[in-house]
């Protein structure tokens, strides 16, 4: 089990995709998974079986790779249809606002 | 905060909207007799500089060029040069730096260098952003150029300008500035003159005043605009939740946003109910990817224990943000184990 109803799941990849411009209908299909169309690529997302250390699976165009949270779902996801997208990592500033 | 940490403002403003004149009335007044000015203006050879009237005990650095495009290396170097030539003796002992940007500059970069900056932390830390907004032409330059709608929205305070030119401020010009940024007071300058207090708080940077400044930030939420008010493509909206959040699932959220749209992340102010520490809310505080360490309050400012942040940004999505939040709690409670604490 992921922790996060199907759902829940299908309208974050649903806002995710406008968030990035990005072309593509989520559905949810008859057997729990989540299906991403009219995309580029083939793109379907299940929840890992129990005796995984992923949580979720993720086949793009029939290549399968595991992932540890959603957020790795979204980063994979992304990365998929997004030729331009270049992530940028967070930073932390190097003092807090009020030195103790 | 330590005697020797010094706060250091920005104040900016599209061109023309009297950052100088401020700035020249505010270096008469006592409490800002100790003050090193930062003046940056785009152009080979600058003006401002001689406009501007610093008592003996105050004095005035200038760059030229675009602060914004050169400020990881430009503003760095005259930090770091200020505070050494201050620790030397070799200029006045300011108590407080104040940085005039050029009307071009994109102040986030400024800022950022400001929390960043290794070299210069734990001797300078970001007092507050003054904007200032021409009251005749402000309307149409914030239509018009979407730096001037940036410089607004990333406000700690706005500052209107040249009233008397049109007899007092305009309702709408107030209204898109609201739209634009909701939490910064608007303040009215007098032929340049101001009350330096209220411009110049020093927000965060003092603890006795962040409790002020969350409540501050957090007003208009209560008054009902926590839905999401947008101008142009600059949005503002509050993301409130009852139950607690999870240190893992709010450091996820916060990476998450920086990965996937830092740069459209324009500014986010929160006081959060932290699940693993339900009695001292965590302030939060970031520009684009960029992100403060949080800072604990010792109790919360009101009964209100909401986790609330504000954002602005520039066309991300609030309903995003907020399935964002719910999907990674979801999985971070999952993988805990347990409910959060309450």
């Amino acid at each position: 089990m992921s922790g996060i109803p199907i759902d829940l799941a299908c309208e974050l990849l649903t806002k995710s995709l406008a968030a990035w411009h990005l072309v593509g209908v989520v559905h949810r299909s008859i057997d729990e998974a989540i299906v991403i169309l009219g995309t580029p690529k083939d793109i379907r997302i299940d929840p890992a079986p129990p005796d995984l250390m992923f949580r979720w699976m993720i086949t793009i165009d029939n290549r399968k790779r595991g992932a540890i949270s959603f957020v790795s779902v979204l980063r994979q996801v992304r990365e998929a249809l997004d030729p331009g997208y270049a992530s940028t990592r967070v930073r932390v500033a190097v003092s807090p606002l009020v030195l103790s | 905060m330590p005697a020797d940490v010094i706060p250091v403002s920005v104040l900016t403003g599209f061109l023309g909207s009297g950052k100088t004149t401020i700035l020249g009335h505010l270096l008469r007044q006592l409490e800002f007799s100790r003050t090193a000015i930062i003046i940056n203006e785009f152009g080979e050879i600058g003006l401002d500089h001689q406009l501007v009237k610093a008592s003996e005990d105050s004095f005035i650095e200038l760059q030229t060029g675009c602060l914004c495009c050169k400020v990881r290396t430009d503003l760095e170097q005259t930090l770091q040069d200020l505070l050494q030539r201050r620790d030397e003796g070799n200029c006045p002992s300011f108590n407080r730096v104040v940085i005039e940007t050029s009307g071009l500059a994109d102040p986030a970069p400024i800022l950022q260098t400001l929390m960043t900056d290794t070299s210069i932390a734990g001797r300078l830390v970001l007092g507050g952003v003054v904007t200032t907004v021409d009251a005749v032409t402000g309307a149409g330059t914030l239509t018009s150029e979407s730096i001037s709608q940036k410089q607004v929205a990333i406000a700690d305070r706005i500052v209107l300008t040249k009233l008397d030119l049109v007899g007092g401020a305009q309702h709408a010009l107030i209204r898109r500035l609201k739209e634009l940024n909701a939490a910064a007071p608007v303040l009215c300058a007098d032929h340049g003159r101001i009350d330096s207090p209220s411009l110049f708080g020093d927000g965060l940077s003092v603890p006795q005043a962040r409790s002020l400044a969350v409540g501050s930030w957090m007003a208009e939420e209560a008054h009902g605009h926590s839905h999401a008010q947008h101008h142009a493509d600059i949005e503002t909206y509050a993301v409130v939740r009852t139950q607690p959040i999870r240190a893992v699932a709010l450091t996820l959220l916060l990476e998450t946003l920086a990965e996937h749209c830092g740069a459209d992340l324009l500014r986010l102010k929160g006081i959060v109910n932290i699940a693993e520490s339900p009695d001292q809310p965590a302030v939060i505080h970031g520009v684009q990817h960029v992100f403060h360490a949080p800072v604990w309050l010792e109790r919360w400012p009101s009964n209100d224990r909401r986790s609330r942040i504000v954002f602005i940004t520039r066309c991300i999505p609030q309903r995003w943000v907020e399935v964002l939040l719910d999907a990674i709690s979801a999985e971070v409670v999952d993988l805990l184990g347990k409910a959060p604490a309450s």
